[in-house]
């Protein structure tokens, strides 16, 4: 639901995305999710320094440094480094959280409408429970009973949003089982999973994906606000969250520790949000 | 009437029952609460001896039944950390969460629905422009960094108020416009998007045709009508009055219950983080309840279809 912002401000500077071009916010946000890939994708590579490298030298250099260009911090390390290595695990955590959030509500979905009845009406209740629930607050109780470890904390932010993809799924799926494609594959032979997974899914997943791309913004905010609190990755690893925090104890003598990694943040959900959004715009007029 | 009602408190009862099952089954996937409790290295007699008081060594039916029982006695345990009742704690620090979120929602409220309705109205114009780019802001910009930034510009550079701390209004004033902005923005969204709904229907054009004035039709058609959504969105935030600050009051040092909760989270003190889990599953059902009852009062197309107005 928060994801459906920037439609109209990309609608404001152009023509509805049934046109042929693509409006220039669009373009934008696509060459800065580039950047952010090949940034960690090729981290090892392009870093400067080591994230975890001091240079006691030159502790809080400010940004423009000869040999530091967004300066470094209290231990001498190169704030770009660090702010590399920070993107590509946060885009990690975020990447896989909506991968299994998709997946998991999809599959259950499907459930819902292949069995109906009971099952159906159980996994209707679980989504209203999830959507009920603030769930950061679920979140912080998952993460004080069973405590924190890298693969335990994506699978949890995975459970984020998981009844958007259950209720889409379900519906799309019911209304396309009432289809004959549906009925004629079925008629053959087919088993369930094959009726699903071959024949069904190909034809909602445009659907998904633009789902997906209302949620990816959303978890990344989720991630750096746990991280944020010191409750999401631990040190040494760093991600954009744990860096505005460590940041903030400097917020009077270097606040470009702290800047640099929240302007991140709040750049690439925008460009998600605004390529989301045209996605929608060109794939799915339905969802609104 | 009284069916839509009594589904609808069914409803409500089933999702606190759902909390409560959550965390029984967190609880019990964390591991012995035997040994989390009394520390490992306790002698094996009086960790025998806890485990038949809290009758750990029962089916594990007979456990959750216990626990349910207990939870609807009001018995939440006690804090590992200062021993005292764990909802004692909680309670104590709601005061100073209202302090803020109270406010904040005034803020909300008297910025969002306005902004939204204006936008609404002048569709394509600067206001309108303005009121987007500023509702994109509010959901591209964290909290903490908003929060941040506003400590950065008004508390270091221009030396005008505190950073953090609780002592006077003017420390409450940074965290209440962190949270009240970002809050408003998405308020306003919502607002414009539902009005621009409401306006665009058959029976606006139909009132404007027979000659209505057009300030008459936006307080007698289209308000009405685009305020069922709204309420909706209010009535969550009204449902996060309790716990709606745990970032903000983290950023401002503020001593309520979202700082209470990351505190004990940070050292896995149980029995105060279940507390707080179903105070605010509490809150937020109970807010759910209000606003679908809002709903049967608003539109009576819910009331004569008993449960028809689900999802």
């Amino acid at each position: 639901m928060a994801g459906t912002s920037a439609s109209s401000l990309v609608r404001g500077v152009a023509a509805p995305g049934r046109g042929r071009r693509m409006p220039a916010p669009v373009w934008i946000g696509l060459a800065w999710l580039a950047l952010m890939l090949v940034a960690a994708l090729a981290a090892d590579w392009i870093t400067p320094y080591r994230f975890t490298t001091f240079d006691l030298r030159n502790r809080l250099a400010v940004p423009f440094h000869p040999t530091h260009w967004l300066g470094t911090d209290e231990l001498g390390r190169d704030v770009l480094s660090r702010l590399i290595v920070s993107i590509r695990i946060s885009i990690l955590v975020a990447f896989g959280a909506t991968l299994i959030s998709a997946l998991l509500g999809t599959a259950l979905g499907f459930l819902a409408a292949h069995a109906r009845g009971l099952v159906e009406q159980l996994v209707l209740m679980l989504a209203d429970f999830q959507a009920a629930m603030p769930f950061l607050i679920l979140a912080l109780a998952v993460l004080a009973f069973l405590g924190n470890a890298l693969p335990l904390f994506i699978a949890l932010l995975g459970l984020y949003g998981w009844e958007r993809y259950a209720r889409i799924a379900r519906g799309l799926a019911i209304s396309a089982g009432a289809q004959g494609y549906a009925g004629a594959v079925r008629q053959i032979g087919a088993s369930p999973a094959r009726v699903y997974l071959r024949h069904i899914l190909p034809n909602i997943a445009s659907t998904l994906i633009v789902s997906m791309t209302l949620t990816f913004p959303e978890v990344i905010l989720l991630e750096s606000g746990l991280s944020f609190l010191g409750l999401g990755l631990q040190p040494p690893m760093t991600s954009l969250g744990n860096m505005v925090s460590y940041g903030r104890g400097y917020l009077t003598r270097a606040p470009w520790i702290l800047l640099a990694p929240a302007a991140c943040i709040v750049t690439t959900t925008l460009a998600v949000s605004l390529v989301g959004d045209w996605l929608r715009d060109r794939l799915d007029p339905t969802l609104r | 009437m009284l069916r839509f009602l009594l589904i609808r408190l069914g409803r409500a009862l089933l999702t606190i029952a759902l909390v409560v099952t959550f965390a029984f089954v967190v609880l019990r996937l964390s591991g012995d609460p035997a040994l989390i409790i009394m520390s490992v290295d306790a002698p094996p007699e009086a960790i025998a001896a806890f485990r038949k008081a809290w009758g750990l060594d029962d089916p594990i039916w007979l456990q959750y039944l216990h626990y349910f029982a207990a939870i609807g006695q009001g018995e939440l345990g006690l804090s590992m950390r200062s021993g005292r009742p764990a909802l004692d704690l909680v309670v104590e620090r709601i005061p100073a969460t209202l302090a803020l979120t109270l406010p904040a929602l005034a803020l909300k409220l008297g910025i969002g629905i306005p902004a939204g309705i204006q936008a609404a109205l002048h569709r394509d114009s600067p206001i309108d422009r303005l009121v987007m780019v500023a509702a994109v802001a509010g959901f591209t910009v964290p909290s903490f960094v908003l929060g941040l930034v506003l400590v950065l510009l008004f508390a270091v550079q221009l030396g005008w108020l505190p950073s953090g701390g609780q002592e006077s209004w003017r420390h409450a004033i940074l965290p209440v416009l962190t949270l009240g902005i970002g809050g408003a923005a998405t308020l306003a969204r919502f607002t414009r998007s539902a009005m621009l709904e409401v306006l665009g229907q058959p029976y606006i054009r139909t009132a404007s045709a027979k000659g209505v004035p057009w300030a008459a039709v936006v307080r007698g058609h289209a308000l009405p009508n685009a305020a069922i959504p709204t309420v909706t969105i209010v009535g969550f935030m009204v449902g996060s009055l309790i716990a709606g600050a745990v970032v903000v009051e983290s950023v401002f040092s503020w001593p309520g219950v979202g700082r209470l909760l990351v505190v004990a989270v940070a050292n896995r003190d149980l029995a105060v983080v279940q507390c707080i889990l179903l105070l605010v599953a509490i809150t937020m059902v109970s807010s759910n309840l209000v606003v679908d009852l809002l709903y049967g009062l608003m539109d009576p197309r819910l009331r004569a279809g008993g449960a028809a107005g689900g999802h």
